[in-house]
This record gives C-alpha cells, structure tokens and sequence, in this order.
C-alpha cells in the first residue's frame, strides 16, 4: 500500500482537504440531526392554521398576512423590543467591559469579587423573579422603602408603564456577569507587554483602554454584541414572570408575542410565522454587525493568505 | 487615589450584586409569619436552620441531585470537547463554504424555541428518548452554537505564528489543535465549562419538556414544584434556591482563577 | 419447524426484554398540575387504586406551573399521557373522550345523584362533558378576626353587599403601617372576575356566545369594575397584580389587609401563617343575587389511549368517596361526603356550599367561543387600564368590544 509515493501523497492531500470538514462535523451532524428537521417542521407550520389538537389547514401567507396588516400587537411587541434592545445592548457590553476592566487589576480579593458579580447568574429563574418583585413593590417593595427614607415618593415601577421597561432593564442587566467573563477571559489574551511599553512611552491610562484594550478585544466585543442583541430578541423570562407584559403592554416583548400565540392561543402556525420574522429580523441585524465587523474588529490571529491555512 | 477609586467602585457594585443572594438566604431562614412583615424583616429573630431539611425532605431531592449530576457532568464534558473541535474547524482553515456555513450556525442561535419544542419532542419521541435523560445529554456533543462562536472568537486572537512554528516542527492539524490550542484555550474552555455547567443546572424548559416520570426529574423541576397555580412555597423555593446555588459558586470559585490564567500574554507571545 | 420455534421464543424473549415491565403491568400515565402539598394527595389516591387493582401502575407526573406548556408539546407531538386534569376544554376537547355515555353506563355504581350537576357542566363543550370532576371551590372573602377585634369593626354577616365591604374596608386603612381593608387587582383571571359580573346580572358574553356589545361592556360590568377602580383610588383597597400574582395572599398572611377575596386554595397557606381566620360569603351587588365563579379540578381521558376502560376506571376511582375524601385541599363533590363531614354546617366550609348551591346559572365564557382566549387579551387590557386609572371603565371596555370584533367569527 504505502509502495506508491504518489498515491501516499495523493491520500494525505485529501485527508488534508477534509481535515477542517472533519473538525466541524460534530456541529454539522447535531445540525442535521436536531435543527435542521425542526426548522424545516417550523417553516411548513407557518402556512398552516395548526392548533395544537383538531384539523391542520394549508392557508398560505394568510398568517404573515394577518401579523403584519391586521394585528397591532405585533408592532407594539417589535417596537417594545427594539426600545428595550437600545437600552440593554449598550449598557450590558458598556457595565461588563467596565466590570471586566476592573477585575482585570490586580486587586485584592478579586476572585470574591468575580464570584460575586457572577453570582445572579447562578440563581435560578423562579426565585430572582421573587426576589425583583420584592425590591420592585409599589407599596411595600424595598426600593421604595430605601426611597422613602432618602424623603423621596418611589413611583410603581412595574405598575406605571413609564418606569416597567426600564426596570425590566435593570433587571435583566443584574445578569450581566455571563458577559464580564467573557471579556476578562478576552482581556487575557492581550499581552501585557503592549501596555508596558505605552506606559514607559507615557501614554495615559484612558488612551490605553481606547487604544490598546478595546481593538486588541475587538472579537471578543464583536460576540457580545452579537449576542446580546439575540439575547433582547429573546427576552422572555423576566418580563413573563414580573410584569405579564404589561402594564398596558409597556413590557410586552416580541418573544412574548410568540409566546402568547403559540401557549395561550395555541395558534402553533401562527406562532412559527411570527418565529420566523423574528429570525429574519435578527439575522438581517447580526450580518450587518458582522459585515462592519471588518472595519472595526481586529483578528491578531486571522489567517493572511490561502496558503497558511491549507497548508 | 485610582485605587481607593476602583475598590469604591467595585464594593459597591458587589454590594448590589450580592444582595439577592442575602436576601434569599434570609428568607430561606425565616418563620412564616416573618416572611410577610413589613417593613422587610432583615433579619429573622431566630433562625430556622431546619427550613433546609424540611424543604429537601419535601420531595425525593436526593433523586434529582443524582440526576442532575448526569445530565450536567456527561453534557460538560460533550460540550467542550464538541465545541472546541468545531470552533479550532472555523478559526483555524479556510474551506469551501466556511463563511456561509459560520452563519449558519449563528444563526442556529436566533431560533425561538417556542416553534422548534413539538417537532423535537416528536423526534426525541420515535427515538425513544422521552422520560429519559439523553434530550439532556446527547445534543450537547454536536457543539451548541454560542460556544463555538465562543471559542472561535477566542482562538482567533492567538496568533497564526504558532500555528505555523508547530508545522514546522512537523505537527498535523489534530495535534496543532490537541497540544497547542487545546491548552492556549484553557481561559475561554473554562468559561465555556462555567457556562454550560450554569444552564444544565438551571434548565428549567428541557426536563419539564422531555421527562415525566418524578424519578428521572432534576433539581430545577423539584424546584418548580414549590410554586403552585395559587399559592407557593416561598421558604422552601428560597431554601432549595440556596442549596443550589453552592455547589456552581464553590466550583465557579475554583475555576475563575484559570480564567485569569493568561498563558498567552506572557509567556508564549513574549 | 423447529428453527421456527426458536424465532418465535427469541421474539417473544426480546419482547420482554424490550417492553420490559410494560408486559407484566398496565401502566396508566396520569398528570397533575399540583404543587407539592397536594401532589402527595395525588399519590395518596394512586396508591390505593393501585391496591384495589393488581398488576396496575400507575406513573404520577406532576408539572406544577409548567402543566400546560408540558400539555401543549405532549399532545402538539401526538403522546399525551392517559389521563389528565383539565380545565381548557376548548382546546383540547377534540382529543378528549367524551364521558357522557360512560357516566350513563355506570351511573348508578358511581352514584351520580350524589354529585352536584353544575359541576360536570363545567367541563362542557357543544353540550358534552368532557371532564369527570374531583374537587372543586367555590370564592369567598377570608378575613382576619385579630384585626376586626383590633379595630373595632364588626365581622361580615350573611347577606352582606359590596357597599357594606367598602366601608368596612376604609376604617382598617393606615398610612403608617401600610394597612388597607382588602386588596384589589389590577390583573385579575378572567375566570374568576366574571363571578362579579354575574353577580351584577351580565356577563362578558351572551349565553348562545355571539355577541359581546352590551354584555362586556354593559352597564352593569362597567359600574363592577368602575367600582373596583374606585375602592384603589379610595384607598379602601390596596392594589395588586403588577408584579407579583400572589401578593395579596402574603399580604393577607403578613397581617395587611384585613380581608381577602379568594377560594380554598388560599385556606391551608393562611392557616399555616397562623392567622386567626373566618369566612364570609362573597358579597352581593345591592339585593341582587350572588354567583360565584367554581373552578373544579376534573379530570379528562385522552381520546387515543391504549386501554380507555382502564383509564375511565381510574377517573372513576378519583371522585369515588374513598378518593374525595383524602382531597384536603379542595371540597368534596359529593354531598354525601361533605355532609359526612359536617362542613355544610361548619362556619368554615358552609359559605363555600351555600354559594355552590346558586351558581349554577352561569356558563364561563371561554366554554362559549372558541376565540375566547385572543378576545380575554382586550379584556384583561381594558381591566388593567381601568385599574390603573388610564381612562374610564365604559371607554375601556368598548374598546375591547371594538378590538375584539375580529376575533367574533
């Protein structure tokens, strides 16, 4: 077998082309196997009237058609969503890079500290949502307790639907520590010896966050970006459990819209069209952020040519 | 005068960050008629340190601790391994199709998982998988999205240099990737860990989905079913919360310091 | 010949070994949605099914507040377990078995008689009951003794109205600690909220369930819920629902507010929080006649199960005496049993029978149309804003009715 140089070499360039295959088949396998049928299932349903028991029928766009011209709640949720996603993208990165900055000094206690920032993360759902109910109270809530010893009238927060958004914000950014991790597991990788030489050369500590840290973690900044915009799409679980929705729909998320259809009215063909808009929507928002991606983020490690990488 | 700065800063965040935790703890601690005073009882007058047993006795919590403990440890393991294989695939090699099949698997991320619950169930269904844990344990060997985004993200940091040392000294890709990335990675592989521990622990959705029997049920299930149509358990949610709550924060205490570990920065670049 | 034996006995060998105890015992699949407390109840009567029935067994799952998620995914995939607590028939009936004629058949075995009819009608659709009852309640007003004694008020009376409510409500009111007399919400069931409007002779829908102008908008369900608004701004009522949905019952068990309008679910969680407790009727809108809503536990076969007579069988089991008696947490369906007990006389128990015996007249309205769910979301909508003092009850609620025309047909 091994006789024949040719053929050694021949079978070594194709095992060579399929190597990269073969590293991301894990991935490709699950996808075929668990996504890829469900997805489909998902896109047939949305051009079906499919309750959960009873006679599917075929209706065609009738259930985009009645989500986009006939049913407001549709654009209320869109525009709730959006409202909250300008709010919690920017400051999940914004707080979780200040967080990361921090933890990355050598402080004393500072694997407490980490362990602290990250501990919301670590309670389950049913009881923070105790717990946000507590501090939220109208009348017997401990933020207006605290308020009210500072002589200030707390309004009701999720009761008045000028404050409920921007308290499910609050709320939802007490999770923030996923997203600290992450960029002090990016800031790692930075070596220490660039900020040496800057701080030999006088550079101040302000011009090296912005000159230094912020484009040598640009990858890492690109994946919570992207991501936290996914995570404000979803957005479901905090405002499901705290406020309902409401008041007067003020909290009243897209994924809740979809939620609602396919749980409380049990339209699972409706509920896979308005799924499939929102996946749309974000799609279309992720490619943008990762088609300006290349003007803004920088890959120490990104391959120069062909060459390199195929050996 | 920055550092008294940056202690201020950080005190204080913590102090918000930790006061959900304190404030279970004590409600977990708490007689029933404290639990509903106000002003806000801050502290119990005595402390009911039977409220944990009484809770844990409550329900067969020994069962889903043990399968809890499956479920989390088989799927870890899977997660790691699948993810970081297939986030070495997309950052280390150009292919045909890399960049449409990267965003294909982003965009696995942006599915709600409203619409994709029946067709699963139905699937896990014909395989014989419901009431068992392996809905809970199998997919998480065919890499979850956001880790190999992840990963890939991290890996794409660390220099192509070494990449092309190594194959010099004759190393193939798998060994590239076993020596050489495989430890560089260790920071972003225990967060991925961390991570994946957190929503396997916390996975509320999956086991009510796909299990039935009370002797296949996990800790979030047990949980869960403190809180009735009307009325719940609050001394027994905050107790159980508690509990639950040790066994990640004491691991995550031990595995941060890693996260810190920045091998790259100093040695290898230098 | 002989090789066909030997395939015969392997097949039937992994049969067993494939079906495993499946072959040597009938398993019924039974869920619940009960929590904790009561899910050993649940058990409780399994177990002696159980007994009563060799080589049968039955697998007890209980989900809890994910029930209906679960239900959703487990019939949505075409397994749903054998049988089940309902209480959405309406999306749900075409895969149930209808009971009717298996009630006929066994009529006098179960004694029928002994259960009260408006109970079994609430698990209609289309006229066919879809749903054997196991428990059920009834509304009533709880109210703190220790706190009327404090205050010098005097304790509910038969016969009591809203008005006579309200004016007990304002003298418990204190700003200082924070006491109101009863507490109202702003994002009440629907289910539950229509007993008001029955109560006050309409109701969200008219009873052939085509038309909702002039009956969810009416005057008499703009002058309930103006008055509800109206007991919020007097602060004779503190309000609840935004935020958390159990509220009002912590506030009750914390000793601020004095009265609490709820059902038997609430009893054991007051008792436990050690109030010292009594029970009014719910109170009547002027000399009208008092309805209250009846939530009933009740139990539904799923259509395509293995072994229907089994399942009935076990349905039945639920709401023989044996099994009604060991529900502590709910009121008997059987008259026999509750006068066994002696809580038709009880001052506990009697305001609960007393309004059973009239609520009989009313249909809920999610029984009644088939787009309930999506018109309910108009509703809860209008109720909210009201409660929160954005616009008026008859604004709100014509709103909804004007919302809701689509969803009519």
């Amino acid at each position: 077998m091994g006789t024949n140089p040719d053929s050694a070499a021949q079978r070594s360039r194709t095992l060579e082309k399929l190597t990269p295959y073969l590293f991301i088949s894990p991935w490709i396998l699950g996808f075929l196997a668990f996504t890829l049928g469900p997805l489909l299932f998902s896109l047939v349903m949305s051009f079906y009237d499919w309750p959960v028991v009873g006679e599917r029928t075929f209706i065609g766009i009738e259930n985009y058609e009645i989500m986009l011209t006939q049913d407001p709640l549709f654009w209320d949720s869109l525009w709730v969503t959006i409202k909250f996603g300008l709010f919690f993208v920017p400051f999940n990165i914004i707080l979780g890079l200040l967080l990361a900055v921090l933890l990355n000094q050598r402080v004393i206690g500072s694997g407490i500290f980490r362990t602290i920032f990250y501990l919301p993360s670590v309670i389950s759902g049913v009881a923070l949502v105790t717990i946000w109910a507590w501090i939220y109270s109208h009348e017997y809530g401990i933020l207006n307790f605290l308020l009210g010893l500072a002589g200030i009238e707390g309004p009701n927060w999720l009761g008045d639907p000028s404050w409920s958004l921007l308290a499910i914000v609050v709320a939802s950014l007490w999770g923030l520590g996923g997203t600290m991790l992450i960029l002090l597991t990016g800031l790692q990788s930075i070596p220490k010896e660039l900020y040496e030489a800057a701080k030999i050369s006088g550079v101040p500590a302000w011009a090296r966050l912005l000159f230094i840290t912020i484009p040598m973690l640009s990858p890492m900044l690109l994946f919570t970006f992207i991501t936290s915009i996914i995570a404000a799409f979803q957005q479901l679980t905090i405002a499901l459990l705290l406020t309902g929705g409401g008041p007067l729909e003020s909290t009243y998320f897209f994924a809740m819209y979809i939620y609602d259809n396919a749980f409380k009215h049990f339209e699972m063909g409706f509920a896979a069209a308005n799924s499939w808009v929102m996946f749309l929507i974000i799609l279309a928002l992720s490619l943008f952020v990762m088609k300006s991606s290349s003007a803004w983020v920088y890959y120490e490690g990104e391959m120069k040519n062909k060459e390199n990488a195929d050996g | 005068m920055v550092r008294a700065l940056t202690y201020g800063v950080l005190i204080f965040l913590s102090a918000l960050f930790i006061m959900p935790f304190c404030w279970t703890f004590v409600t977990a601690v708490k007689s029933i008629p404290e639990l509903y005073q106000y002003p806000p009882v801050f502290w119990p007058s005595a402390l009911q340190w039977e409220n944990f047993a009484t809770a844990w006795f409550k329900q067969p919590f020994d069962i889903y601790l043990k399968n809890s403990l499956i479920v989390v440890v088989l799927s870890t393991f899977g997660q790691l391994l699948s993810s970081s294989l297939v986030a070495f695939g997309f950052a280390r090699f150009h292919f045909k199709g890399r960049d449409a099949i990267f965003i294909l698997l982003l965009s696995t991320m942006m599915i709600p998982w409203d619409v994709k619950m029946i067709p699963l169930y139905m699937e896990f269904n014909m395989l014989g998988w419901i009431n068992t844990l392996k809905p809970l344990i199998v997919p998480a060997y065919f890499a979850d999205a956001f880790f190999v985004f992840l990963l890939r993200q991290y890996i794409m940091t660390v220099p192509v240099e070494i990449d092309e040392a190594a194959r010099m000294d004759g190393a193939n890709s798998w060994q590239i990737y076993w020596r050489i990335h495989l430890p560089l990675m260790m920071p972003a592989l225990v967060l991925v860990g961390t991570f994946h521990f957190m929503n396997a622990w916390n996975d509320y959705l999956g086991p009510l989905i796909y299990l039935n029997d009370q002797s296949k049920y996990t800790l979030t299930l047990g949980l869960s079913m403190f809180k009735g149509l009307h009325e719940t358990d609050i001394t027994s949610i905050a107790a159980i919360t508690v509990i639950l709550c040790i066994p990640p924060l004491i691991l995550f205490f031990f595995a941060q310091r890693y996260i810190m570990n920045g091998a790259i920065g100093s040695s290898v670049k230098g | 010949m002989k090789n066909l034996k030997k395939l015969a006995l392997a097949s039937a060998v992994a049969a067993l070994t494939i079906g495993g105890t499946a072959v040597a015992e009938d398993v019924i699949r039974f869920a619940t949605w009960n929590g904790e407390e009561n899910l050993e109840i649940q058990y409780e009567i399994a177990k002696l099914f159980e007994a009563e029935n060799p080589g049968v067994k039955v697998q007890v799952e209980s989900y809890a507040d994910g029930y209906d998620k679960k239900l959703i995914a487990a019939f949505g995939a075409g397994s749903p377990p054998d049988v089940m607590y309902m209480w959405n028939y309406p999306k749900y009936y075409k895969s149930l078995l209808p009971l009717d004629d298996l009630m006929a058949r066994d009529a006098e075995e179960m004694n029928l008689s002994d259960i009260p009819a408006a109970l079994i009608n609430t698990t209609r659709i289309d006229g066919k009951a879809y749903g054997m009852p196991a428990g059920f309640t009834t509304h009533v007003v709880f109210y703190n003794k220790d706190m009327f004694a404090a205050a010098g008020v005097e304790e509910p009376k038969e016969g009591w109205t809203w008005a006579d409510l309200r004016e007990k409500a304002a003298k418990f009111r204190d700003k200082e600690s924070k006491t109101y007399g009863i507490a109202v919400s702003a994002k009440p069931d629907p289910f539950d909220f229509e007993q008001f409007l029955w109560s006050n002779g309409t109701r969200f829908i008219s009873q052939d369930g085509k038309t909702i102008d002039g009956f969810m908008n009416s005057p008499e369900a703009v002058e309930v819920l103006d008055m509800f608004a109206e007991m919020a701004r007097n602060e004779e009522a503190v309000m609840v629902g935004v935020g958390e949905n159990s509220s009002s019952s912590a506030l009750f068990k914390g000793g601020k507010i004095a009265m609490f309008q709820s059902a038997m679910w609430s009893k054991a969680g007051i008792e436990a929080a050690g109030i010292n407790y009594g029970v009014a009727h719910l109170p009547s809108f002027g000399d009208k006649p008092v309805h209250s809503s009846v939530p009933a536990s009740a139990m539904s076969v799923a259509k395509d199960g293995k072994n229907l007579e089994l399942a009935w069988k076990y349905v039945k089991f639920f709401s023989s005496p044996a099994a009604v008696k060991l529900r502590t947490n709910d009121l008997p369906i059987r008259t026999s049993v509750a006068e066994e007990l002696n809580m038709t006389s009880d001052p506990v128990f009697k305001p609960f029978f007393d309004i059973l015996a009239v609520s009989d007249r009313e249909t809920n309205a999610f029984l009644k149309h088939e787009n309930w769910g999506k018109i309910q979301t108009n509703l809860e909508r209008a109720i909210e804003a009201t409660m929160l003092g954005k616009g008026d009850a008859k604004t709100n609620l014509d709103d909804a009715v004007a919302r809701s025309a689509r969803h009519l047909n």
